[in-house]
């Protein structure tokens, strides 16, 4: 297990290197001078110049690189303040410390993620557990077309309906908005309602699905089958054995889902006006401000790896045949 | 001041208001009215903005500040804000969002006094009144107040004065307004370097450029008269910074307070916290009042959503009002259909004018310039940017906030067809030959622009030319346009007045003399009798014939040139809760007046 | 990256795929059965109700897109006109549709586009083809680069393996929409002088380019697991023997094999795509005025919501049916391929 963290945890280190690197040149193959935008009023030569100084962009790219990756580890000085230690830099557009900024919108995003993947797990392996448990019926055929057409409906559609209907025509919700849960509980979970709704009725179609189907498959093992003839009844044999076997798949595709539900997560805060990574990292690419982008792609990126191999380990503790080596 | 600080664009699209009710009632005329349709704000309104300031004594600078009637003491007012505010430093203080913010946390040397009938008075703030001029205005005298002092309970001095103004030369100062450096120490950047490290390294600028005779006063000498100089030390970027507690880069993040109110507490990007500040007093403060105890600004909450919670006017949204927000473009419909809301609304003209420049190096032609000007579709371009309660057809280059604003000035016609006049435009196009001649347009890349830029495509082709389109980067649009060498034809920018006077309109950005990359002259224009009439009117200290010479130098530069092409007038409307008193639309804000704000219950 | 000259060579067999799949897999399963594979596949198709209707439906949107400068001929309007600005009362004092329904009338079929006015019917049409072709192109990109990859790590096995496993793995760590949107800036900007116009093809092929190059990680790693198991079978040992060298082993022996799985995968690939070719302008990085767009549609829309919401209604109710077509179509097409899988 511990070989097994290690060997991962030096895998994914080398993934945030590359990605930093590559997203680093990428942007300087930008024909536009990043200085331009803290340059401020009357951007003369001269005012660019201190801004290129300021911002060490006077000097060759890959000794920046260099400093930005000691800054991550040791921190730096930056434009007359320190940096402290996972620097990652500060942003040309506003002159604010990037890992506070990132630190600042994230609870934002994980609320969004975290609640709309328990809402979309609950509906969709219910359902599907049920439509397998009724395979053929009304109910399974129901459950099965009813999640394609959700499925196949977008955030940015679904959204904006949502809140004509729930919110400006009726007044039965609240408009979406974010307040942190340590603040206040109700109106956390008031103002992110909407958000998880929308968003777990665009993931549900597909656990739903994958629900169905593993289950199906499960009931057909040679175990269950087994418990079942030996007079367990079948609610039983379902929730004891099947149950336990279905969720291997699902784990997996729950793992690779994390990084579809960060660009869900963009969307959804564009969509609902939320102030959270997702709308920084449009922001900041847009205004081509280097750091701030640069920061949301490491965190991100560190973040969806750390997810991975939290699940990979996942596997050890549903399903004892696999071994972490 | 340029409509987006350079560093904030993608906060503010001025955005306001959808519709345009002054297009239709063009049809109707008075029987609209019966209809009830509420009205906005006309030109005869602007009229009162755009008297030349007085210049107040020692009685009208000496507090406290006249009652306002049926003020009440108490309570919390909640603030919605767009965006977060990009700076806290006064001296990197330059757009709208900090000015307001500043009218309540910092006090200068001067101040802006407004009174029932909207007009301005620079008054003394921080000094005994707004200044004495001698040896024809090339040297100013303030004397300070008795009783002024920080939030740390530290007196005021002259020499905190001269600090406030020498730290403006340190080179992390880049944001702020640089009008005081350069007539005290030299044009463009220049001024930095006669003291490179802003004082901080114990070194001060000569009493012959700053002197600091005793405790109480400070004396300005200038190479040449600045009759303005009154009115620039109303802006922000001069208020006082203490000495002591001067952080220089870190004070942005948080800087201490002269005014009725001081941070408490500040989570950027999310919220900020104002206090009455102890240490004010108010028998020092001839115009602003301390009647709630704070302010709970909400920051990053959009025009949308600040308009509809503050519609609905629930609970605390009750004590909830709007700096620099502006009813959204989606909810004037609700709003004006609304009686009961349209009495918790100001409206007022912004000091913007959006014109679409001329690259002057690339359009020689006076007559393409001209076919532009005539064809452009105003009144199409101000209903996407947010209609009648958001803009209204531009006539000239200065805006109707301004002394020496001329409603009657049209040399485009654009009154009678504010769509364009297109086969005017034609005829010009044809006659200079220029049919088919390929036009860059660049446009920056926001939605509304965007939008735009399909209206302003449309009519360049329809009269006869061949537009090439660019889309720029609006974070960096300013920078970009600024360039001398920028490669494009056509570019709509915006600038406003930072003080009410066509000094600080007509120099930024129609005098050739400061043209350089970077330099706010968009269309490159470099005119030598241009430049001489800008010299000669800045040296005009009686406000009367100096509005007189700057009305004559718009309407030569307008008619002669055509540097640019008038497109739209913006303004303003807001909404606030029904429990906040006060109200009044601020003519040096250009929002609403939040120095006299107050709680009803 | 696959250089274009590797991606040009292995799209000839995909010009004339159906051909050489009935040649090849005829040869092979000839004695076996008097059918192709891909006879039996249309067999199979054709008793699948559902999986025909879908494709109609497909092929409806696919016709659409293709004849839309047709249809808008025969229509009378473009999506370039400001009607609404050119007219008085098509548009109310709030910039917004004056009819009820969005404005839709016998001439504007779909109503007026708020503020500029324009048709919305030829929007979405032209919005549509805009949209569509794009995801071809980039599905195509996926699909070529993905079979390369998965069958040359496939089929060479050990180091080139390894390290192409080890390719798909980083690509895989990234968080692709983020990179999406991060990207495109770039490659604008990376090929147009910055006083030019950014031309819509150049635009297009940057879409192209950023969504193909972070979408073929799946399908690489199916095709790897399909031609390790495809590797070992006899024809292509005596394929070996006879001394064909590597490429033509890849070209005559494997890649016949696996259309079925490819065309699958393209399939259901291929609304993916056209969602994320349209979450980039929903995004405001992907097309920009005037090219209608149907991704930028949604982001407009959600702001008429409120004064207008039938104008997202359209553009959202087709995408809804496009995506749904879509999905049933390629579980038909699975299910054809492989009787066995799925349901």
């Amino acid at each position: 297990m511990l070989q097994f963290l290690i060997r991962r945890t030096f895998g994914a280190f080398l993934i945030l290197v590359l990605i930093s690197a590559i997203t680093y040149f990428m942007f300087f193959a930008i024909p536009q001078d990043p200085a331009l935008l803290a340059c401020g009023k009357n951007c003369t030569p001269d005012a660019l110049a201190v801004v290129h100084k300021n911002l060490g962009l006077d000097q060759p790219v890959p000794v920046q690189y260099w400093h930005y990756v000691v800054g991550i580890v040791m921190g730096r000085d930056i434009q007359g303040g320190h940096c402290a230690a996972p620097c990652l830099g500060v942003s040309f557009a506003n002159g604010r410390n990037v890992w506070s900024t990132i630190l600042d919108r994230f609870p934002l995003t994980l609320s969004l993620m975290v609640g709309g993947a328990i809402v979309f797990l609950i509906v969709g392996l219910g359902a599907g557990m049920l439509a397998a448990y009724k395979k053929g019926s009304l109910t399974d055929k129901i459950f099965s077309g009813g999640s394609l057409v959700l499925s196949s409906l977008q955030i940015y559609f679904l959204g904006p309906l949502v809140v004509l209907a729930l919110v400006i025509s009726t007044g039965w919700l609240e408009m979406p908005s974010y307040t942190p849960i340590s603040e206040n509980p109700v109106a956390w979970f008031s103002g992110l309602v909407i958000p998880w709704a929308v968003m777990a009725t665009i993931f549900t179609a597909q656990y739903t699905r994958m629900s169905r189907s593993s289950m199906i498959e499960q009931l057909q093992e040679e175990h269950v089958r087994a418990a079942r003839a030996k007079g367990m009844s079948a609610p039983y044999v379902f929730f004891r054995y099947a149950w336990r076997g279905s969720l291997i798949p699902i784990v997996t595709i729950l793992g690779i889902d994390i990084g579809a539900l960060l660009g869900g997560g963009i969307v959804t805060e564009i969509t609902f006006n939320l102030a959270g990574i997702g709308r920084l990292a449009r922001d900041s690419v847009i205004q081509k401000d280097l750091p701030m982008t640069l920061g949301v792609m490491l965190f991100s990126s560190a973040f969806i790896l750390l997810c991975n191999i939290v699940v990979d380990a996942c596997y050890a503790f549903i399903d004892p045949r696999v071994r972490l080596s | 001041m340029r409509i987006f600080g350079s560093r904030r664009t993608q906060a503010a699209v001025i955005a306001v208001a959808a519709g345009s009710l002054a297009l239709t009632a063009c049809g109707g005329g008075s029987g609209n009215s019966s209809k009830g349709q509420p009205k906005t704000k006309t030109q005869q309104d602007a009229k009162k903005m755009s008297e030349p300031v007085k210049f107040g004594d020692a009685a009208a600078s000496t507090g406290p500040a006249p009652a306002v009637p049926g003020a009440h003491s108490g309570g919390t007012m909640q603030v919605y804000q767009k965006s977060d505010f990009s700076h806290l430093d006064p001296g990197q203080t330059y757009v709208s969002d900090g000015k307001v913010l500043d009218d309540l946390l910092q006090r200068g040397l001067t101040q802006y006094a407004q009174d029932a009938n909207g007009n301005l008075t620079v008054v003394g703030d921080l000094a005994t009144d707004s200044g004495k001029e001698s040896d024809g205005g090339k040297t100013w005298t303030y004397t300070l107040k008795d009783g002024i002092k920080d939030q740390n309970g530290n007196a005021i001095t002259s020499a905190v004065i001269r600090h406030s103004i020498e730290r403006l030369y340190a080179s992390f100062e880049t944001d702020g307004p640089t009008y005081v450096q350069q007539w005290l120490s030299g044009a463009g950047s220049s001024y930095r370097k006669a003291l490179p490290k802003g004082g901080y390294d114990g070194k001060h600028l000569p009493d012959s450029v700053l002197a600091t005779p005793d405790a109480k006063t400070v004396v300005f000498h200038f190479k040449t008269p600045e009759p303005d100089l009154p009115q620039a030390l109303t802006m922000p970027g001069y208020s006082a910074v203490p000495i002591k507690g001067d952080t220089k880069q870190k004070y942005d993040q948080m800087p201490l307070s002269t005014g009725p109110y001081k941070i408490a507490d500040f989570k950027p990007g999310k919220s900020m916290t104002l206090v009455k500040n102890p240490q004010w007093d108010p028998k020092t403060d001839s115009v602003r009042h301390q009647y709630v105890d704070g302010f709970d600004i909400n920051l990053n909450v959009q025009n949308e959503d600040q308009t509809k919670a503050i519609l609905a006017d629930r609970g605390n949204d009750k004590n909830a009002m709007m700096w620099t927000g502006a009813v959204a473009t989606t909810e004037v419909p609700t709003v004006t259909a609304n009686k009961a809301a349209m009495k918790r609304t100001i409206q007022g003209y912004q000091p913007y004018v959006w014109q679409m420049n001329f690259n002057m190096n690339r359009i020689k032609d006076k007559r393409i310039r001209d076919a532009i000007a005539y064809a452009m579709p105003s009144a199409q371009m101000y209903k996407l940017d947010g209609g009648a309660f958001g803009g209204e057809v531009a006539t000239g280059l200065l805006a109707p906030t301004l002394p020496g604003f001329d409603p009657n000035f049209d040399p485009f016609g654009k009154k009678k067809m504010p769509n364009g006049n297109i086969p005017k435009a034609k005829k010009l196009i044809k006659e200079a030959g220029a049919e088919g001649k390929k036009v860059v347009y660049a446009y920056a890349n926001t939605q509304i622009r965007q939008q735009q830029s399909v209206v302003i495509t449309n009519m360049l082709k329809k009269i006869g030319l061949d537009p090439v389109t660019k889309e720029v980067d609006n974070a960096t649009w300013y920078e970009q346009m600024g360039k001398i060498k920028n490669g494009m034809d056509l570019y709509m920018t915006g600038w406003g007045q930072d003080w009410p006077s066509a000094s600080t309109v007509i120099p930024p950005s129609y005098d050739g003399t400061n043209l350089q990359d970077g330099s706010s002259d968009y269309s490159h224009i470099n005119d030598p009798k241009v430049n001489a009439d800008i010299a000669k009117a800045e040296k005009i200290t009686d406000p009367a014939k100096a509005k007189a010479a700057w009305t004559a130098i718009h309407e030569d530069i307008v008619k002669r040139i055509n540097p640019a092409a008038p497109v739209y007038f913006t303004k303003t409307f807001q909404i606030f809760g029904s429990n906040v008193g006060g109200l009044r639309y601020s003519n040096d804000l250009n929002e609403v007046d939040v120095k006299q704000v107050f709680l009803k219950k | 990256m696959t250089s274009p000259v590797q991606t040009e060579d292995t799209s000839v067999p995909g010009g004339n795929g159906p051909d050489a799949l009935t040649k090849d897999g005829a040869q092979e399963t000839k004695t076996q059965e008097g059918l192709s594979p891909g006879q039996l596949m249309w067999r199979r198709f054709r008793r699948d109700r559902t999986g025909i209707i879908s494709a109609c439906v497909v092929i409806f949107f696919f016709a659409i897109a293709l004849l839309a400068p047709l249809i808008s001929k025969v229509y009378g309007k473009d999506p370039y006109t400001l009607y609404g600005q050119n007219s008085l009362d098509l548009l109310n004092e709030f910039n917004m549709p004056a009819g009820s329904f969005g404005g839709a009338s016998g001439s504007y079929w779909f109503g007026i586009e708020p503020n500029l006015g324009r048709d919305v019917f030829t929007q979405l049409l032209y919005g549509m083809r805009t949209s569509i072709f794009t995801a071809l192109g980039a599905t195509v990109l996926i699909v070529v680069v993905g079979v390369l990859i998965g069958l040359v790590g496939g089929y060479f096995g050990g180091t080139i393996d390894y390290w192409l496993g080890r390719f798909t793995d980083l690509m895989l760590g990234f968080p692709s929409q983020l990179f999406m949107i991060a990207s495109m800036p770039v490659i604008t900007a990376a090929f147009v002088a910055p006083d030019e116009n950014t031309p819509t093809w150049l635009r297009a092929g940057a879409i192209i380019a950023v969504v193909g190059g972070l979408g073929w990680m799946g399908i690489a790693r199916l095709m790897r697991a399909a031609t390790l198991t495809m590797r070992e079978r006899e024809f292509v040992e005596a394929a070996k023997i006879s001394g064909a060298s590597p490429w033509r082993i890849i070209r005559k022996e494997l890649l016949p094999n696996l259309w079925s799985p490819i065309l699958v995968q393209a399939t259901l690939q291929l609304p993916n795509t056209v969602l994320n070719v349209a979450f980039l302008s929903f995004v405001g990085v992907g097309f920009v005025e005037p090219t209608p767009d149907w991704g930028r549609m949604f982001a407009n829309g959600a702001d008429y919501i409120q004064l207008d919401p039938w104008y997202m209604l359209y553009p959202g109710v087709a995408m809804v049916i496009f995506v749904v077509a879509f999905n049933l179509l390629g579980d038909s097409v699975r299910d054809a391929f492989d009787p066995k899988s799925g349901r």
